[in-house]
C-alpha cells in the first residue's frame, strides 16, 4: 500500500458505527473518557435532516421554544449537526467547577447546554419575532432563507471559517494572489498535453527515444 | 529557434514576460475573495540585470520569481520569524484552477512546492526545538491545492486521451480471473522483457483451479447473507426512526 495512503489512514479518526457524539471532539481526552473503545453506549436517535434543509448557522440569532430559558433570544455559538444540537451564548446554562485540583475547589463557571434544533426557531430581523423558515431561490439564483410569516429574506450571518478567515474582512498578504489574477481566465483548450506545451514554451527538445518495454 | 543563443535569451525573456502576467502587482479592489500563494514579488529587477542582451522592447521592469536567495527560500519571510500565528489565505479550488492555462499551472506547481518545502522545514525545526509550529494549517492548504492541481491536470489529460485514442485509463489494465475465483482489475506493470521470458510472471496463475469451486459457492452464500442482513437492519432502523419522528422526510 502507498505510504501516503497509509499515513492518512493512521491520521484519520476511526469511530464505531453507533458512536455517540458529545460536546467535545472525538479525538480529545474528554470524549475518549466518555466513549471508551470497546464500550457500546445506548443508542440515541437523531432525526435525519438533509444538509440542504439545515437552516441554523453559527452567528444566527434564534429564540428558544422550550426548556429553562424559554422565550429568550440568543446568538448561536456552535452547531453540532451529528446530534442536531445548537449551543447558544450564555443561555440554557448550568453551573460547574473547572480546573479542580486536590486542594483547590476550582473556578465556578456557567456552561451552556446544547439545545435540539426543534426547540429553537430563527428570528425575523425586522420585527424580532420567531418565524418558520423556507429555502427559496432569488432572481440571481442564490439560495436564501425566507421567513414564511413576513416573506423577508434572512441573510446568512458573517462568521469565521474554521481556518480563521472572515471572507468580508480579508486583506491579502504578500504571498496571496490578488483576486484579479486568480479570476483571470488564461486557459485555451488545445490538443497538446501540459508537458508538450511547457516543452514548447521553454524550447526543450527531447531527442531521446524511449526504450522498448512491455506491459503485463 | 531556441538553438541560437539569441533565441534562448528571447525564450528566457518571454518566460519572464509571462511570469509577470501571473505576478502582476496591479492594486485590485478587495472583492472579498481570499486566495493563497502566488508569486514572490521580492525584488524589482530591471530588464538589464535579468537579460542583458535582450532589447528593452521585449522586457520591462518586472518582478521575477527566479529568486537569487538560495537557502533563504527554505525559511519564511523575516517578519514572520517568532510569530505564533501566520496569516494565510484560502487554498486554490478546482474551479479556479480549471480556468488557468497549462503553463500557469506548471509554474504554480513549483511555487506551491517551494512553499511546501519551506513549511516542512519550519515543522521539522519546530520539532527539533520542541516548540509548536506556527499555523500548521498552511501545510494542509498547500497539500490540498497541489492535489487539486494534479486533479485538474489529470482531467485534461484524460479528456485528450479519450478524444485521440478512446482509452479511458492512462495505465494499461485488464479484467483477469485470480486464484480465488474473483475477476479483478489487474493493472499492468512495466517490464524490460516480454512475459514469455519472465519466469516469476509465468508462475502466477490467472485462472481458478477446480478445487476452489466449493469455496466460491460458500463465499457467494456469505455475501448474500450479509447483504440481506444489512438491508434488514436498515429497514428496521428506518422504521424505528419513523416511529420516533413521524414528520421526518423519507430520506435516511
Amino acid at each position: 500500500m502507498r505510504l501516503t495512503a497509509f499515513l492518512s489512514m493512521a491520521a484519520k479518526v476511526v469511530l464505531p458505527k453507533d458512536y455517540r457524539y458529545g460536546m467535545s471532539r472525538p479525538w480529545t481526552e474528554a470524549a475518549k473518557k466518555r466513549n471508551p473503545l470497546g464500550k457500546n453506549r445506548r443508542k440515541v436517535f437523531i432525526e435525519p435532516i438533509a444538509s440542504q434543509d439545515w437552516s441554523v448557522f453559527k452567528g444566527d440569532t434564534v429564540e428558544i421554544l422550550a426548556g429553562k430559558d424559554k422565550g429568550k433570544q440568543g446568538k448561536v455559538v456552535q452547531v453540532i449537526r451529528k446530534r442536531n444540537w445548537v449551543v447558544l451564548e450564555g443561555l440554557n446554562t448550568h453551573f460547574r467547577y473547572i480546573g479542580k485540583t486536590w486542594d483547590y475547589r476550582g473556578t465556578y463557571i456557567a456552561s451552556e447546554a446544547p439545545l435540539l434544533l426543534e426547540n429553537v426557531t430563527l428570528i425575523d430581523p425586522a420585527d424580532r419575532k420567531p418565524t418558520p423558515i423556507e429555502w427559496k431561490f432569488t432572481e440571481e439564483g442564490e439560495k436564501v432563507r425566507v421567513s414564511s410569516r413576513t416573506g423577508r429574506i434572512i441573510p446568512k450571518p458573517i462568521s469565521e471559517r474554521c481556518d480563521g478567515i472572515v471572507t468580508q474582512q480579508w486583506k491579502d498578504g504578500p504571498k496571496d494572489t490578488s483576486p484579479d489574477d486568480t479570476l483571470e481566465k488564461t486557459y485555451v483548450p488545445s490538443l497538446k498535453t501540459l508537458e508538450e506545451e511547457v516543452m514548447e514554451r521553454l524550447g526543450i527538445q527531447e531527442q531521446r527515444r524511449p526504450r522498448r518495454s512491455f506491459w503485463y | 529557434m531556441a538553438a541560437t543563443s539569441a533565441g534562448r535569451v528571447l525564450a528566457l525573456c518571454k518566460q519572464f514576460h509571462n511570469v509577470v502576467r501571473i505576478s502582476s502587482t496591479i492594486p485590485s479592489q478587495n472583492t472579498g475573495i481570499c486566495l493563497k500563494k502566488s508569486s514572490l514579488a521580492r525584488q524589482n529587477l530591471l530588464a538589464g540585470a535579468a537579460c542583458p542582451i535582450c532589447p528593452v522592447v521585449q522586457c520591462r521592469p518586472l518582478h521575477t520569481t527566479i529568486s537569487r536567495m538560495g537557502l533563504e527560500e527554505f525559511f519564511d519571510l523575516p517578519e514572520n520569524w517568532g510569530e505564533s500565528t501566520v496569516k494565510s489565505g484560502a487554498p486554490w479550488t478546482v474551479t479556479l484552477l480549471r480556468s488557468k492555462s497549462n503553463e500557469e499551472l506548471h509554474k504554480l506547481w513549483y511555487l506551491l512546492l517551494k512553499e511546501k518545502n519551506m513549511l516542512l522545514t519550519i515543522e521539522q525545526e519546530a520539532k527539533r526545538q520542541r516548540v509548536s509550529m506556527p499555523s500548521p494549517e498552511r501545510l494542509k492548504k498547500i497539500e490540498r491545492s497541489m492535489q487539486r492541481l494534479d486533479k485538474v491536470v489529470e482531467e485534461r489529460e484524460t479528456a485528450l486521451r479519450l478524444l485521440q485514442t478512446g482509452q479511458e485509463y492512462a495505465r494499461p489494465a485488464d479484467w483477469r480471473r485470480n486464484l480465488f475465483g474473483k475477476v479483478v482489475w489487474h493493472r499492468f506493470r512495466e517490464y524490460a522483457i516480454p512475459w514469455y521470458m519472465n519466469a516469476t510472471y509465468k508462475r502466477r496463475r490467472f485462472y481458478t483451479p477446480s478445487f476452489v469451486k466449493p469455496h466460491i459457492r460458500l463465499r457467494m452464500e456469505k455475501n448474500l447473507r450479509t447483504r440481506a442482513r444489512q438491508a434488514d437492519l436498515e429497514k428496521k432502523q428506518l422504521a424505528k426512526l419513523k416511529e420516533k419522528f413521524p414528520q421526518m422526510k423519507a430520506s435516511s
